[in-house]
């Protein structure tokens, strides 16, 4: 599902070159729930950025839902987003003027879904994260464990074989952080999707079958 | 605070170049329209000053009677009056020369042999002495030349020169060569000097005089000598000193030179909006900045001070550049407005001068005046921002409280005082405070509409969301995120939408204006001028380039097959109590059937035939207005014959002058005025008669020798069409302005919307929008500000059309336009709204679509 081979990521500041990532190897099959950890700097949410199709390596081969990252133009990239990933993120990232229902539907209607056909997805997502009685609410008007759940809903609208969370809980108490954990374990387990979760916390790491360590941009360590 | 400005602030410049080129570019071209207007007054006001000063020499006092003139007879009388010392007779005007179009000489007719104690003659012939003078004078065909003019046209001592005169064209032989100096710099050297009997012959003036000249013996006070001028001229022409003359011809322009002022107040009133714009975008971009600075110990007064300065700085930076762009424009605007000026008011050299100090202050207080005013209340909102801001995730804007909004309310108190000073302006004297405040009043008005800008956002979209319309080939979340885009900080896009709609209104109501104009110019063209045919010479309107001719071609005209009427126009420049006005007239006995007259007062028919009957005049609208006179009054007019008095018979439509006209018949003028020259001959041709085997004969028989202008009915209106839109360019510099302005304005907004939205737009390219998608909502907001702001600037520009054609136009001309909607120009200003501020919105579209989507979501 998702094989890095030597990936590497640099930056360039001016003359400076910064390496995010060393040449990071790993595989991760379909269906595994994966953490990844390591210390600010390792490399974890550039390297989730790339499985994502966010960004793209600069050396080294990577492969997701058996397609070359590297080689996709914009369009492709962009569609392959859309279709094949589903992103949740640490500050939400809901758009503010938009209810829970509107922004669950909003990749499909970016898609040229039909209003009706999106809203019957996004009633049956909003049921299945279990706020189909806060359709109607605005970002503002939930709580962040509701809001976050609005955007791992609106993650899922294509049924994506890959889901990629950037620090879910960071932004939560923790019984709320807990309550999201189980929720994308779930899905996991439900759909059979493939979660890959940047995390700090070793208390999330534990929701993971696999755990990859990070440090300086290269691959530490891998636990079961 | 220098520390600051060249830290923070400077370093925020460099990072927003472009904002900060548009800011600069829109100030400078502002300020250019401001300096450029005020350096076209002043040379408007100083050419007619230094043309008579010069003319006058060293004259003290001026006997003239405008263009009406006086008896030859009373010379002596004023020669000997106590008091006088010398006095110097002279006619003067200005008349073509033959086969170089455009030339034309100002020709001064004088006693050579007396003249010289008033004015100083310089001949290059250091040797032109008393009886060269004799043999200039004894030879009628005798004309003097500027060295400048004989060698522009290679002409020595002895050569010929052809001048198209009142009796046809005459040949004059080049007896003196002038030096440029005195009297013969006026006009850029286009300068003759004639012996006064001559010169009377070409212009038609015999037994009259044009203007006497006097110097007052020492001694004797110049008021008492013309007080004792006056008494023993009884009415029959003034006497003044020539500053007062110039200040009297100078006032024939005083309708035109406010209505310049007031295009310069718009190009003001649209620079304040840009800087506001400008100054609050910035605020709304730095707001994280700002909250670290507040955190980090800035005092409020310190940030006020800060934000105010950078406003003041960039606004005095574009000032300079404004006043170099303002001086070029000038020298071009002198071109369009000199030529308007010839057309309409007098034959006049405007000079082009350099920047004063003056207008320096003028342009730099503008500009600062303007920032300050402008940048005060994003100063403010600045201030509010919270410490805390840097620490904020969510994007920090201004609140906006609806119709409890600072805007809102301000949109209402303007709401208030625009009729309030529109009703209280005819209570105030004269018709250039009323004008002004009329014109405050529609400034105020629009202020008040584009204060309710960002009400009107959210409630246009609130509608446009809740009727769910759709906009086709955008899917609903497109147009839903643009609008939502637009909604979400309704003061920013409010500033954009306000910018539109002053920008808009300041060129709808220009449009309308000149729309109006011409509707009601070529309506009364077809009822004032009937004719057929229209015979002129020199110029194909009756006007200053027109030169007068003797009835010589009367009978020949009459006799031409096929001409049913022949009719003789005459137009001259009176004064009537100390003021300019024009006397009209023609024979309404020879053309009463044929003829109509627009009136505004009064049954034209019954009037035409009263005035051929020789009851009285016919005074027009703007005349009724100047001196509150009306039918049945009586109005007394200095003639050559001496004070007349003539019964006001009705009150008709002029467009010609707004300085007020008196139009009579004929052989009453010519009674009076002992003048029988022509200023066009009017025929009225036999139904079925061939218009053109008329037009040939008459160009065969008299072309030639008087350079006819032989006109259609349809090139007459042409021609008067031609001259309304050349007095009008400088209104189309500042439509200029006011585009740039607002394109300036949408780009500005968008760039910080993008730059606002920047986490958004990454997120929606996180989830699969596309670029193309990106781009469309971006240039969808665009639009959508360029609708709202272009509907609502028609609706501003409408209104303040009618009140500027209806009411301003009225007060401060005395002429009542018909207000013609120009339903094809809203449309293309509508569409052109849209239009460009999608163009605008490019840039900042193509910046939005290409943001790098992992920096967007890590950019809070």
């Amino acid at each position: 599902m998702i094989r890095c081979t030597d990936v590497r990521k640099v930056y360039r500041q001016g003359d400076t070159e910064i390496i995010a990532l060393g040449g990071v190897s790993l595989e991760i099959p379909r269906g595994v729930f994966a953490a990844i950890m390591g210390p600010s700097g390792s490399g974890k949410s550039t390297l989730l950025h790339l499985i994502g199709g966010l960004d793209r390596p600069s050396d080294g081969e990577l492969l997701v839902d058996g397609r070359l990252i590297a080689q996709m133009a914009d369009d492709e990239i962009t569609l392959f987003r859309r279709k094949r990933v589903g992103f949740v993120f640490q500050f939400f990232n809901l758009l503010p003027t938009l209810t829970a229902f509107e922004n669950t539907a909003l990749p499909l209607v970016l898609d040229g879904r039909s209003k009706a056909q999106a809203g019957a997805r996004a009633r049956l997502l909003l049921a299945k994260v279990g706020l189909e009685k806060r359709e109607h609410h605005l970002p503002e008007e939930m709580s962040g464990g509701e809001v976050q759940r609005v955007a791992i809903a609106r993650a899922l609208a294509f049924g994506p074989p890959i889901l990629l969370a950037d620090e879910p809980t960071g932004n939560l108490d923790s019984k709320t952080g807990e309550a999201i954990l189980s929720l994308l374990r779930r899905i996991n387990e439900e759909d059979g999707c493939t979660v890959v979760m940047v995390t700090h916390s070793n208390e999330a790491a534990r929701y993971s079958h696999r755990t990859i360590f990070l440090r300086d941009g290269r691959v530490e360590k891998e636990a079961a | 605070m220098f520390a600051l400005l060249s830290t923070i602030s400077w370093r925020h410049v460099r990072r927003h170049r472009l904002r900060t080129l548009l800011t600069f570019v829109g100030m400078a071209l502002g300020v250019a329209v401001i300096v450029a207007i005020a350096l076209v007054n002043r040379s408007l006001s100083t050419s007619f000053q230094s043309t008579i000063e010069q003319i006058a020499g060293k004259a003290v006092l001026q006997v003239s009677n405008a263009e009406s003139g006086i008896a030859e007879s009373i010379f002596p009388t004023i020669r000997d009056t106590e008091g006088v010392q010398y006095a110097a007779a002279a006619v003067e005007g200005f008349l073509p020369v033959s086969g170089v179009e455009r030339e034309r000489l100002y020709v001064l007719g004088v006693d050579l042999l007396t003249d010289s104690a008033v004015r100083d003659h310089q001949f290059t012939d250091s040797g032109f002495a008393f009886d060269q003078a004799l043999d200039f004078i004894a030879q009628p065909d005798s004309i003097a030349l500027t060295e400048s003019f004989a060698r522009r046209f290679g002409l020595r001592i002895g050569a010929r020169i052809t001048l198209g005169t009142s009796a046809g064209k005459q040949s004059y032989t080049v007896r003196a060569l002038l030096k440029e100096q005195g009297t013969a710099r006026v006009f850029g050297g286009n300068f003759a000097l004639m012996d006064l009997p001559a010169a009377q012959r070409a212009f038609g003036k015999e037994g009259k005089l044009d203007i006497v000249d006097l110097t007052v013996e020492e001694g004797s006070k110049i008021e008492a000598v013309q007080e004792r001028l006056r008494l023993r001229l009884s009415g029959m022409a003034d006497v003044e000193r020539p500053k007062k003359r110039g200040e009297q011809i100078e006032s024939l322009l005083t309708s035109f030179r406010v209505g310049l002022f007031f295009v310069s107040l718009i190009a003001l009133f649209v620079g304040f909006f840009l800087i506001y714009n400008t100054v609050a975008v910035s605020v709304v971009q730095r707001k994280r900045e700002i909250g670290t600075l507040r955190c980090l110990g800035m005092r409020r007064g310190e940030l006020l001070r800060l934000v105010v300065s950078e406003a003041v700085i960039l606004a005095l930076a574009g000032a300079v550049a404004g006043c170099v762009l303002g001086w070029a424009l000038a020298q071009a605007a002198l071109l369009a407005v000199g030529e308007t000026v010839r057309n309409l008011f007098s034959s006049i050299a405007l000079a082009g001068s350099s920047l004063s100090m003056n207008e320096l202050a003028l342009a730099l207080a503008s500009a600062v005046g303007v920032a300050l005013f402008a940048a005060l209340h994003p100063a403010v909102e600045a201030i509010r921002i919270s410490p805390l801001e840097n620490a904020r995730q969510a994007a920090w804007r201004p609140v906006f409280h609806g119709s409890k909004s600072w805007a809102t309310r301000l949109g209402f108190l303007c709401l208030v005082v625009a009729p309030a000073l529109v009703f209280f302006a005819p209570s105030v004297a004269g018709g250039v405070r009323q004008f002004s405040l009329g014109i405050v009043g529609m400034l105020v008005f629009l202020l008040g509409l584009a204060s309710f800008s960002p009400l009107f956002i959210s409630f246009a979209v609130r509608q446009f969301q809740r009727c769910a319309a759709g906009i086709p080939g955008l899917s609903w979340a497109e147009t839903r995120l643009a609008l939502d885009s637009v909604m979400r900080n309704p003061l920013r896009s409010g500033i954009t939408v306000a910018t539109m709609i002053i920008s808009l209104a300041a060129i709808f109501t220009i449009a309308a204006f000149i729309n109006s104009v011409r509707g009601s110019l070529l309506a009364w063209v077809d009822q004032m001028v009937t004719a057929d045919i229209i015979v002129s010479s020199g110029a194909r309107t009756a006007g200053p380039r027109n030169v007068s001719l003797r009835e010589d071609p009367l009978p020949g005209l009459k006799a031409l097959p096929g001409v049913r009427v022949v009719d003789l126009y005459r137009l001259v420049r009176a004064n009537y109590q100390g003021r300019p006005i024009v006397v009209e007239s023609f024979s309404a006995v020879e053309s009463a059937s044929v003829r109509t007259l627009p009136m505004a007062e009064g049954d034209g028919t019954k009037a035409l035939r009263e005035m051929a009957e020789g009851k009285g005049a016919i005074i027009s609208e703007s005349f009724q207005r100047r001196f509150g006179k009306g039918t049945h009054d009586t109005i007394e007019l200095a003639t050559p014959s001496g004070p007349v008095g003539f019964k006001v018979l009705g009150i008709y439509v002029d467009y010609s002058s707004d300085i007020g006209s008196v139009l009579m018949d004929r052989a009453l003028y010519k009674k009076y005025w002992r003048d029988d020259l022509v200023d066009a001959f009017d025929l009225w041709l036999e139904p079925g008669a061939d218009m053109q085997a008329v037009i040939e004969k008459i160009k065969a028989a008299y072309g030639e020798k008087y350079q006819l202008f032989v006109s259609t009915h349809r090139e007459l209106r042409d021609a008067v069409v031609k001259i309304m839109e050349q007095s009008f360019v400088v209104n189309y510099a500042v439509e200029i302005v006011a585009i740039v302005v607002a394109i300036f304005s949408v780009i500005n907004t968008l760039l910080a919307s993008v730059l606002d939205r920047t986490r958004e737009i990454g997120v929606l390219r996180a989830i699969g929008a596309t670029q193309a998608q990106i781009r469309r909502m971006v240039l969808l907001e665009a639009a959508s500000m360029g609708l709202m702001g272009g509907l609502l600037g028609l609706f501003a520009g409408t209104i303040m059309a009618y009140h500027h054609v209806v009411y301003n136009t009225k007060v401060l001309t005395g002429w009542t336009f018909q207000f013609y909607y120009p339903y094809d120009t809203a449309l293309f200003a509508l569409m052109a709204a849209v239009l460009l501020c999608l163009a605008a919105g490019y840039g900042p579209a193509k910046q939005a679509a290409a943001i790098p989507i992992v920096s967007a979501i890590g950019y809070e």
